[in-house]
């Protein structure tokens, strides 16, 4: 029964895919996962609305960046897109909290109480912020806590969102765009570029002209907007919000014939890809990964603000080419994205092949590479941005030593297990960083002060 | 501290060698056994840590040095590598000198290449012996300065000393050819029966009993006169 209604949602989820790719976002594959071709723009951003996460989309203006996501949104989670146009905040640098989170009720504030009316943008389980980069800097760490917890807090009344993704746009630099702020970009679990799709698919896209009206319904919407403006406890409204959403699916799939995802369907989602289990491979690769990207072996660890040392050992390894040392929820971004594809594919464990594919795009925005570096590879040929490019290079050349020595340092951790449980062993010892770093989990000083 | 490698507590490791981790391992194991065999020799043949130069006396250390050899695959790198053990002394508690070169001289001769180099110029203490029982077929070539009885008892070798050697050189040499391109010390070809000994440099003296075998200083034959004189 449970592979039956597996199956069942896994071929829901495809057909979503399916019909966004062939009616409403119209672009090239660009990746390969496990034989089967994928645009890397669209399979993120649904991995991102199936697992709760947050995306940054990258690229030219009118490339589809926020489209792409409305259309996600709207058939994962069963809004109309007119509600989400309404719902979504616009980076600007007169942007303000009243508007993005919430604001004061003025006709109870008159009356001596304070009531926040949250914003739609705050209320609703899908969120889309626009170019972020408009934003200024110092008005992005508004956004933060909300941005990574789902937590949002205006006077001294909070909400937090039983579910929720995240999707945000960012153009190229220009004169009116700003740099996101290090804690607010390393919150995204992916980055992407959503691409030109080439002059045939972008005809098309032109004879076709606004193919989101399927997934508008003007009656729905007013509701969706009565709803949200009574002044109702947030656990009653979201509880009516989903009635509503409910019968925009029935809509969507009588006059349109879209399959869309009920709030149970997501999770059931998220309950059964938590059961996928994590191959030792997927296990053993993600500490290799995280090693070359932490380690230093001067220093101890990698810090922003500390350079490589003249002569150091470690030059074949991703540390001495970048910056700044990876956080901790690149582990989670990776787990969480390659655990959905897993289940997207219908593979029964998570692996290597999986978290290849979704690692370049969490490792992206969040490696500093150091500028002789960048000097050196942005003149390179290429059909990606720099930053994906280089991150897809980077999971290439670990993935090409990992192969070279996985056995090895499974049998390292192994080994450390055994020593850790209290069993008289010699660590075994490699070069890569894995093993420097496992010595140190084991109380070992491996480079004297 | 949590175990953070619970994961792969039920996976059976395998220690996994880099071909250079084995070469390395090999030259090791065979290091430890040449040094293990000088050590043994010592301990057999110097119980009071003085050892005297006398015929029987070194006849009896070189069979010993040649059975602690007797299994060894080796090759000239090791030879130099425990010569330079022999100069650091860092594995070596005693380091004596007459051993240390008739043992040098068992592994010269055992030693699988026809040609040897060695550079005691590398090397800050004098090493003696070397080029004992060399035998033919052998070329042992000794680039920088040496010690006493160099080429002793030369049994067919070909012994090239490119720098001085001390007293004795060729003491008891039967057969095989020693070229000195420095200076040679006192009694040089003492109890030589055959071969011959060239030295480029001075020579401090001859020795005095000799039964055979010629000696040229800078090309010119200065043992035996008589012989000499005939031509």
């Amino acid at each position: 029964m449970n592979a039956e209604v597996n199956g069942a949602l896994r071929e829901k989820v495809r057909e979503i895919y399916r019909h966004i790719q062939d009616n409403l976002y119209f672009n090239r594959p660009d990746m390969e996962v496990k034989g089967e071709a994928f645009n890397a723009g669209l399979l993120m951003g649904l991995l991102t609305g199936l697992s709760q996460g947050k995306e940054l989309i990258i690229g030219e203006p009118g490339l589809g960046k926020t489209t792409s996501a409305e259309y996600i949104c709207t058939l994962l989670y069963r809004i109309p897109l007119g509600t989400i146009w309404g719902s979504e905040v616009p980076g600007h640098p007169e942007q303000t909290e009243e508007k993005i989170i919430g604001r004061p009720d003025l006709g109870k504030l008159n009356q001596g109480e304070e009531v926040v009316v949250w914003s739609h943008f705050a209320l609703l389980p899908v969120k889309i912020v626009d170019e972020i980069n408009r934003l200024p800097e110092t008005k992005q760490s508004m956004i933060l806590d909300g941005v990574d917890r789902g937590n949002w807090e205006y006077l001294n009344d909070a909400i937090i969102n039983r579910e929720y993704c995240l999707f945000a746009t960012a153009n190229y630099q220009d004169r009116g765009t700003n740099t996101i702020i290090a804690p607010l970009i390393d919150r995204f679990d992916v980055m992407v570029e959503s691409k030109h799709p080439g002059p045939n698919l972008a005809y098309l896209i032109g004879a076709q002209g606004p193919n989101g009206a399927a997934l508008r319904h003007e009656e729905l919407e007013g509701e969706f907007q009565r709803v949200m403006s009574e002044r109702l406890p947030y656990q009653v409204r979201m509880e009516r919000i989903g009635e509503i959403c409910d019968r925009f699916g029935e809509a969507l799939a009588r006059e349109a014939g879209i399959e869309s995802l009920s709030e149970e369907d997501r999770q059931t989602i998220r309950s059964q890809k938590e059961e996928i289990p994590l191959e030792l491979d997927f296990n053993a690769f993600l500490r290799f990964v995280l090693a070359e990207l932490s380690f230093c072996c001067r220093y101890g660890q990698k810090r922003s603000h500390e350079g490589c040392e003249e002569g150091c050992h470690f030059t074949e390894y991703l540390c001495n080419t970048v910056r700044n040392c990876v956080s901790n929820r690149l582990p989670i971004s990776a787990r969480n994205f390659a655990q959905t594809l897993a289940w997207l594919l219908g593979d029964e464990k998570v692996g290597l092949e999986h978290l290849k594919a979704v690692l370049p795009f969490t490792l992206a925005h969040r490696i500093q590479w150091k500028d002789e570096i960048v000097a050196q590879r942005e003149k390179e040929a290429r059909s990606d941005p720099l930053e994906i490019y280089m991150a897809k290079q980077a999971v290439r050349e670990m993935h090409r030593r990992y192969m070279e020595q996985g056995t090895q340092v499974k049998s390292a951790l192994a080994v450390a297990c055994r020593i850790m449980d209290g069993a008289s062993m010699e660590p075994i010892q490699g070069d890569h960083p894995i093993y420097w770093e496992i010595r140190k989990d084991l109380g070992e000083e491996v480079f004297k002060e | 501290m949590r175990n953070p490698f619970l994961d792969f507590r039920s996976l059976p490791y395998e220690k996994k060698e880099i071909p250079l981790d084995r070469i390395v391992r090999a030259k090791q194991e065979i290091m430890d056994r040449v040094l293990e065999g000088y050590l043994h020799l010592v301990e057999e043949e110097v119980k009071d840590l003085v050892w005297l130069v006398e015929h029987s006396h070194v006849v009896r250390t070189y069979s010993a040095a040649v059975n602690c050899i007797r299994e060894l695959h080796y090759d000239q790198d090791d030879i130099e590598e425990f010569c330079a053990e022999l100069d650091s002394a860092k594995k070596i508690p005693y380091m004596i000198s007459g051993p240390a070169g008739i043992y040098l001289s068992a592994l010269i001769n055992h030693a699988p290449e026809e040609r040897i180099v060695l550079r005691p110029k590398d090397y800050d203490r004098t090493f003696h012996f070397l080029g004992y029982r060399l035998p033919e077929s052998k070329t042992l070539i000794i680039q920088g300065n040496v010690g006493d009885f160099i080429g002793a008892g030369l049994s067919g070798g070909r012994l090239v000393v490119e720098g001085s050697v001390g007293n004795w050189c060729g003491a008891g040499m039967m057969n095989g050819e020693i070229l000195v391109t420095g200076y040679a010390g006192q009694k040089t070809g003492e109890w030589m029966r055959g071969g011959e000994i060239h030295v480029d440099g001075s020579i401090g003296s001859l020795g005095r009993s000799r039964f055979g075998g010629k000696i040229y200083q800078r090309g010119k034959l200065v043992i035996p006169q008589e012989l000499d004189d005939q031509y």
